[in-house]
């Protein structure tokens, strides 16, 4: 028995009115590995993980968290077994201010279980919870701006808030979509300086366009295309093969 | 003049009563309910059976209508709404439509056909600048300030109402925060048709009763709905106001003119604003 799994699939498949976006893909985590997903534009990367987060049932196949099936689990329900995720667009709430969207994901009204409790957003003051929202901020290096606006940040800005939001959750495996898509060189240095700061504690899936970026970031590599897994392994070795080289770049 | 202000703002009261419950539901869930004018006119006959049959003061009866309501929208929304999340607009107007036609053949069941008209449950008149104005009218004025102060501060000062309204910004961001977001936009959904309730209820005793009033309503609400935009709570209020002073002003001058220049100024508000839905 190889170390345990912390997510797994079982030849999972998403078919949208004829088209298949996820054919067939078995894959496995271990816990505390950090692994990365590559594949062109439209390979099903985002699909495989709106399956692994629950945001729509597979037409197919089973995903199991640590050996429990959570296939027909509503994605609020993952979140509470610690299944976090960020998305390929920043998904911040512009409405509210930079601290309000901590109060979302540590506070709860009502059924709390892991979370703090409250009903009135005025709870957010109290200590216990602000200071809960201020640690994030702080992971993140936001809390200077804790008061502003969310909808003046930069996009990087956003992006650190968005990862925030996720790390205050918990996760027992976080999964990054894109995470460094429409950030300029200098905020990707940032951002890849976080993951790494951060990542020891969780296991992690991160999907990237750029190999480059995340070749020293993770431990094991995959490549989908048109919905398949078509190579694993080590990131180095991984990019050398031929297919992939095909596929990618379109030429061997 | 004053007299057409107040009728204006009654009506305007009216409209954003009921409107708001029409806007939420198309905001969170982004489902046209036609049922909310079923839901609106149960209430006024819930109001006449209460107050007429049963007895009850006007208060107790008014309360009874709105609270009967809930079970009956809660149906609504578990077995006909919520299957419908994610589908395209077309179906959900389809069944929903369909909800509003048994609704309707339901109260002519249980009610008969025929209209019913309820007094002015107050009767006394204030005299305002030498206008005497109907104490009533200007109860409903001031309900629908209040609820609307009611509503803004459930959504700016509550947990539950900051999550519907990040929710109305990007549901699947709120899942991922592991919040089951449905269940906040199902007590929106009640918190509406509650409200719609009340809209049919305070409106029963200024108009007639009858088994369609729920049609002719709605499409009032559409347009407040539309020119307020969708899922907007501040636009809600101000331009179920506004329309409800486009109704009175407009019969003022020209009679049956007042509910078509209603559409005549949603055509206009469509054409410098249109709806990206």
């Amino acid at each position: 028995m190889p170390e345990s799994a912390i997510l797994e699939t079982r030849g999972v498949s998403k078919k949208f009115d004829g088209f298949v976006a996820v054919s067939g893909v078995s894959y496995r985590l271990s816990e505390g590995e950090a692994a990365g997903i590559i594949g062109p534009n439209g390979a099903g990367k985002t699909t495989f993980f709106n399956l692994l987060t629950g945001m729509f049932p597979p037409t197919e196949g089973t995903v199991l968290f640590r050996g429990e099936d959570i296939t027909r689990c509503p994605a609020h329900e993952r979140v509470g077994r610690g299944v976090i995720r960020t998305f390929q667009l920043v998904s911040v709430f512009d409405q509210l201010s930079v601290r309000e969207n901590l109060v979302l994901s540590v506070v709860r009204p009502g059924d709390g279980r892991n979370r703090k409790r409250g009903f009135f957003f005025s709870d957010a003051a109290r200590p216990e919870i602000s200071d809960a929202c201020g640690e994030a901020l702080a992971l993140v290096g936001l809390e200077g701006k804790a008061s502003r606006a969310t909808s003046s940040l930069s996009y990087g800005d956003k992006r650190k808030l968005e990862i925030a939001l996720a790390l205050s959750l918990r996760p027992a495996v976080l999964l990054l979509d894109e995470p460094f898509a429409g950030l300029s060189d200098a905020e990707i240095g940032e951002v890849l300086e976080l993951v790494h700061r951060v990542k020891a504690s969780f296991s992690l899936v991160i999907i990237e366009h750029k190999i480059s970026r995340i070749v020293d970031l993770v431990s094991r590599l995959s490549v989908m295309h048109e919905g398949k897994l078509i190579a694993e392994g080590d990131p180095k070795k991984v990019i050398e093969e031929p297919l992939v080289r095909q596929v990618y770049w379109g030429r061997a | 003049m004053i007299g057409t202000l107040i009728y204006g703002l009654t009506i305007g009261g009216i409209l954003y009563i009921i409107s708001i419950g029409l806007s939420l539901t198309f905001g969170t869930m982004r489902i046209v309910n036609f049922a909310h004018a079923f839901v609106y006119a149960l209430g006024a006959y819930l109001l006449i059976t209460a107050f007429r049959k049963m007895g009850l003061s006007f208060l107790a009866a008014a309360g009874f209508g709105v609270l009967a309501v809930l079970p009956v929208a809660y149906v609504i929304e578990a077995y006909v709404i919520r299957r419908l999340y994610g589908e395209s607009l077309d179906y959900a107007i389809i069944a929903t439509y369909a909800v509003l036609l048994i609704g309707v053949d339901l109260i002519k069941w249980v009610w008969g056909a025929s209209p019913i008209s309820l007094n002015d449950p107050i009767g006394k008149d204030v005299e305002i600048l030498g206008v005497s104005l109907p104490v009533y009218r200007l109860v409903i004025i001031t309900l629908a300030f209040v609820i609307y102060g009611g509503l803004y501060l459930f959504f700016r000062k509550t947990i539950v109402g900051k999550i519907v309204i990040a929710g109305l910004d990007d549901k699947d961001a709120v899942r991922s925060l592991g919040i089951d977001v449905d269940r906040y936009f199902s007590i929106v959904f009640l918190l509406g048709s509650g409200l719609a309730a009340l809209g049919g209820v305070l409106y029963a005793p200024i108009t007639s009763v009858h088994p369609y009033m729920g049609f002719q309503i709605l499409l009032l609400c559409f347009a407040v709905v539309i020119v307020g935009g969708m899922g907007s709570l501040h636009g809600t209020f101000l331009s179920a106001f506004a329309l409800g002073m486009v109704i009175s002003l407009t019969g003022r001058f020209w009679g049956p003119a007042a509910e078509t220049m209603v559409f005549v100024v949603m055509a206009v508000v469509l054409i410098f604003k249109p709806i990206d839905v």
